[in-house]
Order: C-alpha cells, then structure tokens, then sequence
C-alpha cells in the first residue's frame, strides 16, 4: 500500500513537473529606446520565478528562463515591465503541453494557469510548445484590437472568466490568458 | 558603549556600501578603464591626463547613441586641436556591428569595446543603466559633468579648455 502511495504521489509530482513553462521571449516597447535602459532587464531578473534574462539584440528581445518547479505568472512580467515605464510589444511562452487540445476557443489548463484558444486546428499539443499571449499588456494597443476582434467573447476584452470560460468549469472571474499557437 | 561604537562602524560601513554603488559622482576621480580598440590595443583612460576628455558609453544598436555620435563628430573636429579628446566604450557584443556604426559615423576619435551589454564590467563598475550615458573629465582626470549636450557641452569643453 505504501508503495502504491509512494508512486501516485511520484506521478503527481512528475506531472506537474511536466505541465511547466520553462522559458521566454518578450519584446518591451515605450517612448523611448526600451534596450538602451537597464531597466526592463533589471525589473524582470527581480520577478521571483525568473531564473535568467538575457537581451538578444539581433532581436531586439528579452529571452527568459524560468526557475525550474515554479508556476510561473506572466501578469508578473508585464507589471514588472510597466513599472519599468515600458509595455510589453509582444510576449511567447514556451512549455511542455501533454496532450492540450488546441481549437477555437477551446480551453486548457496548464501549469496552473488557465488558458483559452483564439485559434488552432484541433490539434493535440504534445511536448514542447511555445504559444503567444494576446491579452492586454501583452501586445499593442493596435494588435490586441486585432485578436480582440476575431471573438465575440467578453473575456478576450477583460482577460476574466466569462460564458464561455465558465461553462467549462472556470470560476467567474479568474484570470484566463488568450493565446495563440 | 562598546555597542556603540559597533553601531557606529555599522553605519559607516553601510555609507560606504552606499557610496560604491552609488553613480560616479562630480568632482571625483575618474575610475580608470583599460579596454582594447579597434587593432586591438589596449587604450587607458588615464593615459589621456592633460585633455579636457568626453567619456562616452554607446552601443550600436542604441538609436539615440547614434544620434549623438553624429553631433560629436562636429564638436570632436573643432575642437581636437585644442586638447579635446572623446573617449568612447562600446559595450556592443559583437565588434563586426561596432566596427560598421564606427564607419558609417566617421567616428576619428578614440574608440574602445567591452562585449557584454549591460553585464559588461565597465558598465557595471561605472554603474551604467541607460545609454548614451557621458562624462566630461577635466584635464586633472576628474568629473566634472554628466550627461551634458549641444550648447551645455560645447560651453563646457570650450571653459575646461581655457583653464
């Protein structure tokens, strides 16, 4: 019996290992040269589940690497940017997915966090996936219209739980992030 | 008493701490910076003593670093025969980008490169945290200002100058 114990809980253990978001890339824009100031890398190096940035300026981006066996919580990020006195132009998380289905507003839980589709064709993700966040604080202004448009749910505007989220079993209100893959 | 006194220590200890990471400040003497240039020879800040100097850290890919590169060029040509150098560090990682900007900015004064961005040791021992960031070191090697552009700095260099 204390065996069977012992492996449930090691299942359980490895997989949430599994169901994590190890690493990033964000772009941060502002009113002035967001890479010619220290400060986008030194507010996000201080987000406690951040691991490593590093600025890649061939791509004018932060590549972040996520401490391992941490959830990670993008609105983190983004805060740390804004307090910065930049936003975030774009933001693509990558993870380890088993078995996600991806669809038209299909949603998933992963690593803790709840996420909804704004596209894919019914595909399964398995292992390694990077997706791209398109709520508010996350893109422009001009493209979170963009995605904003392409659905008639409340939720893509406020990034909360609503009809559709809710009837999968999502509380109102909880914090949903609209992805695309 | 003995409390005291260790207190005390604590408290200048902790100045101290403060003032090292503080920005290099007026007045003080410029931290040396021993850096290759472009043929690879390492050019010393300090070998400079006797010229009203502007340090200046850039990069490449900085735009407004770019811009200024463009104003300097006008106020390095008149003014170099009169003892003013600029001494430029590039904390660009790679030399071909900082090599091309150098080109294509008709940059003639002195230029020098530590790879590693905002990791880079002189950036991180002279506290840098945006760039362009400059310095105008006087002709003793000592920081006279910061950050100065246009009239303020031709005013400045033009006053050090004369002194």
């Amino acid at each position: 019996m204390k065996k069977i114990i012992f492996l449930f809980v090691l299942a359980v253990i490895t997989s949430t290992l599994q169901a994590q978001f190890s690493r990033a890339t964000l772009q941060a824009s502002g009113l002035t040269c967001a890479m010619c100031s220290k400060a986008v890398k030194v507010a996000l190096e201080k987000v406690p589940f951040v691991q490593e940035v590093k600025v890649d300026i061939k791509n004018q981006q932060y590549n972040l690497v996520f401490k391992e066996g941490n959830n990670v919580d993008f609105d983190a990020l983004s805060k740390a940017v804004e307090d910065a006195g930049f936003s975030v132009a774009s933001f693509k998380a990558t993870g380890n997915f088993s078995h996600v289905k991806a669809a038209k507003d299909s949603h998933a839980e992963v690593a803790g966090l709840n996420l909804h589709f704004l596209n894919g064709n019914d595909e399964n993700l398995v292992g390694e996936r990077t997706i791209t966040i398109v709520d508010k604080n996350f893109l422009s202004a001009k493209e979170f219209k963009k995605y904003a448009s392409t659905s008639k749910h409340a939720c893509v505007q406020t990034g909360k739980a609503d009809g559709c989220c809710t009837k999968e079993g999502i509380a109102a209100n909880t914090r949903v992030y609209h992805v695309i893959i | 008493m003995k409390i005291h006194r260790k207190n005390y220590l604590l408290f200048v200890f902790i100045l101290f701490s403060i003032a090292l990471k503080a920005q290099p400040g007026p007045g003080k003497q410029a931290m040396e910076i021993a850096l290759p240039s472009l043929s690879g020879d390492t050019l010393k800040l300090s070998s400079l003593k006797g010229k009203v100097v502007l340090l200046d850290f850039w990069a490449s890919w900085c735009g407004p670093c770019r811009f200024s590169n463009k104003k300097l060029v006008k106020l390095y040509s008149k003014y170099k025969s009169q003892g003013f150098e600029i001494y430029s560090v590039s904390i660009d990682d790679s030399r071909g980008d900082w090599k091309k900007a150098i080109q294509k900015d008709k940059i003639t004064w002195i230029q020098v490169n530590d790879a590693g961005g905002w990791d880079a040791r002189t950036a991180i021992t002279w506290n840098i945290t945006g760039i362009p960031t400059s310095y105008l070191i006087n002709k003793e090697g000592k920081l006279v200002g910061m950050d100065l552009e246009g009239k303020d700095l031709e005013e400045a260099v033009k006053d050090l100058l004369g002194k």
